[in-house]
């Protein structure tokens, strides 16, 4: 029965997306009103009906209705009620029923805040929206249904894949990374909007923007959940090993990252249109690529699902949408016409190119990295690999070049800079970066990368603090206002700006912490029985014994460890081995005593609780907890440069073109 | 997708060259890996010489060298006792090895204790010696990937074959007969 | 370097039976290594091969008993004087190229490392000639009225500065601009170059 009912549902859900997406390009084409109301009702009830057979499936979820085919596939009576709530995304079905949702929830959103405005572009996007949401649906529909009935149910489950029930983690990590994924279908819509009506102008440009800046901030924060989870769950005591699906989830944030700086360019200068255009869509396609990575089985991966009869399905949306895209920029790219020019030399303009050209430059190596074993394979039959030591030696420089341009970039004003202002912009920022780079050296980092890291990273935090804060100082010469007003003034009118330095100076911080972090590890293996110790470091561990802990749906043996550091007690650590009914091979769990210098991370190699030993890897990881701060940051700073969307938009969004009319009025 | 015929629509031979350039042999490359399995590894192995090694049995006892079992083709299976799939083989190879007596068997336990497979093959009763690998080293010669994985050696010591995953009873037959034919 | 896995292929193959795997083939071709020397060069070796039974971790990394054991190969053979490059031949000769996670430059493989390069400089080369077209737009800003010069009708010029105040959240609208120059304060006045 309720089978049945998801089926319907995602049968009218696959209804109404495709009948919206004809609509919308009908009406687009068209220029009718009547087409796109039509459209954007068909978009709602695309969201609505998958809402709705979310809500069927988390229903037959937590009543165990073992009928449902994905139920039966991954429930279980024995787990607590979050895993079975979680369950939704734990497999592959639910995981694109999931995927539905969000999609939903982004489309409806998107053209709620949109009802009003642009009636030229609208009836596009939404056409573009709708269609990929009709490949969704019909993904869900036959290749990965979820709702297919069971004649004769069993009484209890499997439960879900082990490593996703031993962290919270896997609660919070695949709604962002699905948010990043799905949300750049927005984008994605806009830009083939602005390239069928032909036009992209400071109106569109910023709702283009801050649709990818969403997607983009729920990427950010994806990707360093997984870093996390994996570094919380794993027990290697890293958390990033360029692994093919780490790499997906990585080529979309670097085409949207350099998108969301060109597109400066296109409000500030009314260049780079075409190009603009080209990484939004870039980087749509890049998580369609992703989503095949992740979901074919042709890549190996810790975080892939297993085999799958949908690699086929993807691969030719992925093939329509490469297609089509490369048909639409050939064919519309000429009609976005530059309005002004890029001033060359040493300036602010210069070194966006710069950065886009790192940024792109970034994305070609890791995809070149990520699929060579399949050219290898393809072209000569040979199986290789390509890993960790190719990735970072060709990330370090590229990383190390962004930073400098981070730094360097916003110290240059736009257009040519004078000797002079060269002078002031360039000179001061030194003095943070030599104490940085002292400070690294005197606390003992000897990599030269790592100190051309911190060296870059002090300049890059003068330059970025100077230009969050110089605009309050200014307000408060200009207008006498007192520090606070000043803040909230020049907060509320330059909050984009302000919020982009934010995110700036978290990016800067996860660079120098990832620097620090992979280049001064201690590390050391030891077997002890109960009662001994080990030292690694400052600190002192005491193994005070090994116990067994039953839960319904596992059973960990887990190790006591008392810490000492320089003599201070600091507690009691708890790595354990825990056994799951669904795998036969235990699942080790690392313990993580984090401060904010470093982090002493203990995992478990082998524990007997009968004998009283364990076998530990001890870590002493430098900065690890800075990541998940400074990402947090960028995150927040995200948010603060989506704000002024809210109130004061419309002035704000027609102000550039006020000043430029004015302007050439004069 | 159509285009706005408000403007004739005029190709950017740039652009389209330049996307061309990606997008054709990536999706080339994709369609071509389309169902191919990442994780079975194919062995270099195969068509050499099979690497040394001289162990002891489960149990104690002399150590037994490859090279003792020289002349009669081999066959070398990588077990451990936590392994499902090769306790489901397991039948099938004690009945290979009373049924081929012309062909020598022996196991190699994989990350295993050697309590734990001495009382195995006590209750199993298999009919030919399994050896301890303590370091996993022989298992590394031989590019082990997980268990079960079983080498067919024929008798001047080369590598013929290499199954992974359980073996059934046909598909070891067949495997014993090429073996047995290579020798020749 | 071929050279060197077909001779360590031709040696293993008639290495006596009994001395193991660990210590076939050539005998070492360097100095052995111990203490914290051989602590590092361990890592940074093991680092470059695979861990087989996980995905994509290397055996430096992985804590799965078979890249521990690997591991502890591999600090055998370089306790022994073994080279980097002998020891993956080694582990290649069992587990095919599959196991180095660093590409090696022959075949197809120089491919994955010269793309980057070339995408820089075919990068380089476009982003110059960007700018060249650009750059003959003439002279430096400071020479030319520059886009933010206010309007001479001083109601207008008022206007456009509330303007782009709204629009920047720079007092005179110009970032940059009065305060960077050298601390004058900042009004209509100011903004003019």
């Amino acid at each position: 029965m309720i089978a049945t009912l998801g089926r319907t549902l995602i049968l009218l859900a696959l209804l109404s997306a495709s009948a919206g997406s004809l609509v919308g390009f009908v009406a687009g084409r068209a220029r009718s009103a009547v087409g796109s109301l039509w459209a954007r009702r068909l978009a709602y009830a695309f969201a609505a009906f998958m809402l709705l057979s979310n809500l069927t499936m988390e229903y037959a979820l937590l009543t165990h209705d073992f009928s449902v085919g994905y139920v039966a596939h991954v429930g279980s009576r024995s787990v607590p009620t979050w895993v079975t709530i979680v369950s939704l995304w734990s497999s592959l079905e639910g995981s694109i029923l999931f995927w539905g949702l969000v999609m939903g929830a982004f489309v409806a959103a998107a053209t709620w805040l949109t009802r009003n405005r642009f009636p030229e572009y609208m009836p596009y996007a939404i056409g573009v929206w709708l269609a990929c949401g009709a490949f969704f649906s019909f993904l869900l529909a036959g290749p990965a249904q979820p709702f297919a009935t069971i004649a004769s149910p069993a009484a209890d489950g499997p439960g879900p894949n082990a490593l996703l029930q031993n962290h919270y983690l896997m609660a919070i990590h695949p709604p962002f990374l699905y948010s990043g994924y799905v949300g750049m279908t927005i984008p994605f819509g806009l830009a083939c909007a602005a390239l069928l009506v032909g036009r992209l102008g400071n109106d569109f440009i910023r709702p283009l923007r801050n649709f990818l800046l969403v997607p983009w901030i729920f990427l950010t924060c994806a990707i360093v959940l997984g870093g996390w989870w994996a570094y919380e769950v794993l027990g290697w005591g890293g958390y990033w090993a360029w692994d093919p699906v780490e790499n997906a989830s990585f080529l979309p944030w670097l085409a949207a990252t350099a998108a969301l700086h060109s597109a400066i360019l296109v409000e500030r200068k009314g260049v780079l249109k075409g190009w603009t255009v080209t990484l939004v869509i870039a980087t749509y396609l890049l998580t369609i690529l992703g989503t095949f990575m992740t979901r074919s089985g042709v890549f190996n991966s810790v975080h892939s699902f297993t085999q799958s009869a949908i690699g086929p399905t993807i691969l030719i949306f992925l093939a329509a949408a490469l297609v089509l895209s490369t048909a639409l920029l050939s064919l519309r790219l000429d009609a976005l016409a530059r309005e002004g020019e890029l001033e060359g030399g040493l300036s602010r303009d210069t070194m966006f190119l710069v950065q886009n050209l790192l940024l792109v430059l970034f994305t070609f190596t890791v995809l070149l990295g990520t699929v060579f074993p399949l050219v290898v394979e393809a072209a000569q039959g040979v199986q290789m690999s390509v890993g960790r030591p190719y990735f970072d030696r060709m990330s370090v420089p590229i990383g190390v070049a962004l930073l400098f341009v981070m730094g360097v970039g916003p110290a240059l004003p736009w257009g040519r800079a004078t000797r002079d202002q060269l002078g002031r912009a360039l000179l001061p920022p030194l003095g943070t970066a030599a104490v940085l780079l002292l400070l690294g050296f005197a606390l003992g980092a000897r990599n030269g990368w790592t100190l051309l890291t911190l060296f870059f990273g002090g300049f890059t935090a003068q330059v970025t603090l100077g230009e969050m804060f110089r605009p309050i100082g200014q307000r408060m010469r200009a207008h006498g206002e007192g520090l606070i007003e000043a803040f909230r003034q020049s907060q509320s009118r330059g909050s984009r700006r302000f919020g982009a330095y934010v995110v700036h100076a978290g990016a800067m911080m996860v660079i120098i912490s990832i620097a620090v972090s992979s280049t001064n590890q201690q590390s050391k293996e030891v077997q002890l029985t109960r009662g001994e110790s080990a030292s690694l470091g400052a600190y002192t561990l005491t193994f005070a014994g090994a116990d067994r802990v039953v839960e319904p749906h596992r059973e960990s043996v887990r190790a006591r460890l008392d810490i000492q550091r320089g003599g201070r007690e600091l507690g009691t650590l708890y790595p354990r081995m825990t056994y799951y009914e669904s795998q036969r091979e235990p699942i080790g769990t690392p313990a993580v005593q984090s401060s904010l210098g470093e982090d002493l991370y203990l995992s478990v190699h082998n524990i007997d609780d009968q004998a009283g030993t364990v076998g530990l890897l001890i870590l002493i990881n430098p900065m690890v907890g800075w990541i998940w701060i400074a990402t947090a940051v960028m995150a927040l700073g995200g948010l603060v440069a989506l704000l002024p969307i809210r109130r004061p938009a419309p002035a704000v969004a027609r102000a550039p073109a006020a000043v430029a009319a004015i302007e050439g009025g004069s | 997708m159509e285009v706005s015929a408000a403007r004739p629509a005029r190709v950017n031979v740039k652009v389209l060259a330049a996307a061309s350039l990606v997008v054709v042999p990536l999706l080339a490359i994709l369609v071509l890996n389309l169902g191919r399995d990442p994780r079975s590894v194919r062995s270099p192995l195969v068509g050499r010489e099979a690497p040394g090694f001289a162990l002891s049995p489960v149990g104690g006892g002399a150590q037994v060298a490859l090279d003792s079992l020289r002349g009669k083709p081999l066959v070398v299976n990588f077990w451990a006792t936590w392994c499902v799939p090769c306790f489901e083989e397991q039948a099938a190879l004690s009945a290979g090895a009373r049924a081929f007596p012309g062909v020598k068997f022996v196991g190699v336990i994989y990350e295993d204790e050697e309590a734990r497979s001495a009382q195995f093959l006590k209750e199993r009763g298999e009919p030919y010696p399994s050896l301890m690998d303590p370091e996993g080293k022989t298992a590394i010669a031989y590019g082990v990937f997980g268990v079960p994985e079983t080498f067919f050696i024929d008798g001047g010591g080369r590598i013929v074959e290499k199954h992974v995953g359980p073996l059934d009873s046909e598909t070891l037959a067949l495997l014993v007969r090429r073996t047995l034919e290579s020798a020749r | 370097m071929r050279a060197v896995i077909t001779l360590a292929l031709a040696l293993a193959s008639v290495a006596p039976a009994s001395s193991g795997p660990a210590t076939s083939g050539p005998p070492p071709s360097g100095p052995p290594l111990s203490g914290q020397a051989l602590d590092a060069r361990t890592e940074s070796v093991a680092s470059l091969l695979r861990c087989p039974v996980c995905q994509g971790l290397s055996v430096a990394d992985s804590p799965a008993t078979m890249a521990r054991n690997m591991k502890a190969e591999v600090r055998e053979k370089l306790a022994a004087g073994y080279q980097q490059e002998e020891i993956l031949a080694g582990f290649e000769r069992s587990y095919g190229e599959f196991v180095r996670l660093e590409p090696t430059l022959h075949g197809v493989n120089w491919l994955v490392w010269a793309g980057p390069i070339a995408g820089l400089l075919i990068g380089a080369l476009v982003v110059g000639a960007v700018l060249r077209r650009t750059g003959r737009a003439p002279a430096a800003a400071e020479e030319l009225p520059s886009r933010h010069t206010l309007p001479d009708d001083p109601r207008l010029a008022v206007a456009v500065l509330r303007v782009r105040e709204l629009a920047y959240g720079w007092p005179g609208g110009i970032e940059g601009g009065p305060g960077a120059r050298g601390g004058e304060s900042g009004g209509p006045a100011g903004s003019r170059s």
